[in-house]
């Protein structure tokens, strides 16, 4: 596939993206766009790095990958029930940074 | 050369749309060009020739992960009406070389993939020769299924674990109606939903009998059949129930017990676990998962572990 190389630098930016608002969000619905972003990325270039069979597509990474989106959304859904009730509890949608609460000691 | 330029688009929009979603102003646009991103790598998908990869992430990457953050977004909003939380944190100077250094280490990886003429993959190989003789057509189904069936069958469990975990922190007394339609009793609601339903309950069973042959499967199926019933918990036609029942507790794991008890079945018979006794097997696993799959994303989005329906005229 001649656009693979292409795809890979997309994929290598998007990690980037996903890594950079990983650490500078607070909010962590953002955390959570984030970490998709990168898992994203990481889809890509597992699809665009597999060389073609005999002009077809290799199937062994798109099943992979297939199962890594239904993973992922599965991941995604805990983590926003998580977040919520987080926020119920404490009126935060943020972690405590490390001089916070939890690592007085 | 069209199709390079189509490339460059897409990668142009999903960058730019990844750096409108992690630095945006409000969470809530963030939650929209998220979505958007997901239909854009959809096409991006599309143009790797991973069609099947391309209707699932328009199905579940884009609209029911974004139908959940919006839902998430929405109870948010509830506890704290003006939620516009600050954009950033920590403004740590040393973000940016990580970040660059991690997406470098990602480029360097594929590029020395890509580049140093890479052998076609052996296990794809051997999956499209022993294709050929079954009747599945599509060699990504056969991935799933037959060859690589315990990640299907843990994927599944996944799942089912994930929205275990979802109920157990979800406070009860919480279930919010405020993400139901206002009147749910306006003709036009009745209307929309008689020519809805039926709509995507037939493409839903189309994408999965069409998954044994051409793009398409149980995820895929599972995500349209799924947004149909978030569109009946949206109009208020079922609606969240702290009552369980066994029917919705059969449907959540039905996909789980009938490919493990199938998988397992084939120990009997000495041949290696998971290994189908033929077609029908394959269309009996696909269409207890699509259940599943369907029914847990329902229940995820309306953040409960049982449905009731409601009656409107």
């Amino acid at each position: 596939m001649d656009n693979a190389a292409l795809y890979v630098l997309a994929a290598a930016v998007l990690f980037g993206v996903g890594v950079y608002g990983l650490i500078v969000s607070a909010h962590l619905m953002r955390k959570l766009f984030a970490i998709n972003i990168m898992g994203n990325a990481i889809f890509i270039l597992m699809v665009a790095v597999a060389g073609p069979i005999d002009g077809a597509p290799d199937p062994v990474p798109q099943a992979l990958v297939l199962t890594g989106i239904v993973i992922a959304v599965s991941a995604t859904a805990f983590a926003l029930a998580l977040m919520v009730r987080l926020y119920q509890e404490t009126g935060r949608a943020t972690l405590a940074d490390d001089n916070g609460p939890g690592n007085d000691d | 050369m069209l199709g390079i330029v189509l490339d460059l688009v897409i990668i142009a929009s999903l960058i730019a749309l990844a750096i409108q979603v992690v630095s945006g102003a409000s969470l809530f646009r963030g939650i929209i060009h998220f979505i958007v991103m997901g239909l854009t790598l959809a096409l991006a998908w599309a143009r790797l020739g991973a069609p099947d990869l391309a209707m699932a992430e328009a199905a579940i990457g884009a609209g029911v992960t974004g139908a959940l953050m919006m839902v998430a977004y929405r109870r948010l909003v509830e506890i704290t009406p003006d939620h516009n939380p600050s954009r950033t944190g920590s403004r740590s100077r040393l973000a940016l070389p990580i970040a660059v250094g991690a997406g470098g280490l990602v480029g360097l990886l594929g590029l020395g993939a890509t580049l140093s003429d890479p052998e076609p993959g052996l296990a794809g190989l051997a999956v499209l020769e022993a294709l050929q003789d079954e009747a599945l057509g599509n060699p990504i189904t056969g991935v799933l299924l037959l060859y690589r069936g315990l990640d299907t069958l843990l994927e599944i469990a996944v799942l089912l674990t994930a929205f275990l975990a979802a109920v157990a922190v979800t406070r009860r007394e919480d279930l919010d109606y405020s993400i139901t339609t206002r009147d749910p009793h306006t003709p036009l609601v009745g209307a929309l939903l008689a020519i809805i339903v039926p709509l995507t309950v037939l493409v839903s069973v189309h994408l999965l009998k069409a998954g044994s042959h051409d793009p398409g499967g149980a995820f895929q199926a599972g995500a349209v059949l799924a947004a149909c019933g978030v569109l009946l918990v949206l109009t208020s036609r079922v609606s969240a129930s702290s009552q369980s029942r066994p029917l919705i507790g059969l449907g959540i794991v039905a996909g789980l017990i009938s490919f493990s008890l199938i998988g397992l079945a084939a120990m009997l018979r000495g041949e290696p676990p998971m290994a189908l006794p033929g077609m029908w097997a394959v269309y009996f696993i696909e269409t207890a998962m699509m259940l599943s799959i369907a029914l847990t994303l329902v229940l995820l989005f309306a953040g409960t572990e049982s449905l009731r329906r409601n009656q409107h005229g």
